[in-house]
């Protein structure tokens, strides 16, 4: 049996994530914020054992209840899964806002150090664990204009990702990152769509990425095959970006 | 709006763009006329062109503009 801790799990990219890897007799801890109309729907639907935090992880002190919360359950995650962000917003770098840097850092990078300093001691104790961030295809090369708080964070949680990937590797856990090209989802919401329809016709094959080409190599990562896979921070990119 | 008040807009648009405020624009400014137009930045003025007039481009309609003058022209077709 896994126990999925899930962040951010209410976006299209975790909810297709819940679909392709539920199995029976396994549990699921899923945050999120706002709208949870849809992954309460699917769990319903699919008959999921799950538990939901409702969670602000842009608030420290949300934050923290919601580990006391995850406390409070008494389960032990074997998987965790780190997807949150805030919707990109195309700024010049002159013109944002310093707050939004914090923002971005503390719902991306300050919920995963504290998620992590909870759990990583137990999975450690377990020998057993698997950890795995939502980076992008931006931090691999050139990042687009205008994004610098995204960037910011995103290239932060590569840097934990790695560092708890060698602090880790010891007690049998792997920590990694899938780097998606442009994926189209509601995450886009506000992101101009002359932005993505450039961002499509640039692209190799003609297309931005689509949740389900993104979500089975994130599954590979959690699956007991990825076991001497760490530290790998993957592209998903279509060939838009090649090391 | 007149295209000579479309065209004081749009020059503040490109200062704020370009970081730069001396740009001065005219109907046959193109690309050439400034150091960082390249094609990301074309796609940061035109989504700051659709956020300040309320207008959507299609990208078809876009890709083939010459010069600030039919830039001008769109927007004025847009907005009428």
């Amino acid at each position: 049996m896994s126990i999925y801790l899930i962040t951010g799990a209410t976006s299209d990219v975790g909810i297709e994530l819940i679909k392709t890897i539920a199995k029976n007799g396994d549990k699921f801890l899923l945050q999120g914020f706002g709208n949870n109309t849809d992954i309460k729907h699917l769990c319903v639907e699919r008959n999921i054992d799950y538990i939901y935090f409702e969670a602000d992880l842009s608030s420290s002190e949300s934050t923290n209840n919601f580990i006391s919360k995850l406390n409070d359950s008494g389960l032990t995650p074997t998987h965790f899964v780190h997807l949150p962000a805030l919707r990109v917003i195309n700024t010049k770098f002159k013109n944002f806002d310093e707050e939004r840097f914090l923002a971005d850092i503390n719902v991306q990078v300050m919920s995963a150090i504290k998620i992590c300093k909870y759990i990583l001691p137990k999975m450690s104790k377990a020998k057993f664990g698997r950890v795995l961030f939502m980076a992008t295809s931006y931090v691999l090369s050139n990042p687009p204009k205008n994004t610098a708080a995204y960037i910011m964070a995103k290239n932060s949680i590569v840097g934990l990702m790695k560092s708890l990937a060698t602090d880790y590797a010891p007690s049998g856990i792997t920590v990694n990152c899938v780097s998606p090209s442009m994926i189209e989802t509601k995450f886009l919401s506000d992101t101009s769509h002359l932005i993505v329809e450039a961002a499509a016709n640039e692209h190799p094959m003609k297309r931005n990425a689509k949740v389900n080409d993104v979500v089975p190599a994130m599954a590979f990562l959690l699956s007991e095959e990825a076991r001497f896979i760490t530290g790998v921070n993957l592209p998903i990119t279509g060939g838009s970006i090649i090391e | 709006m007149t295209k000579e008040e479309i065209m004081g807009q749009l020059t503040e648009i490109f200062r704020d763009i370009f970081d730069d405020e001396d740009i001065v624009l005219t109907e046959s400014t193109t690309s050439d006329d400034i150091e960082d137009w390249d094609s990301l930045e074309q796609i940061n003025l035109l989504v700051a062109i659709e956020k300040h007039f309320k207008i959507k481009f299609q990208l078809a309609d876009v890709a083939n503009l010459e010069n600030v003058g039919s830039m001008v022209e769109l927007v004025s077709k847009m907005i009428a």
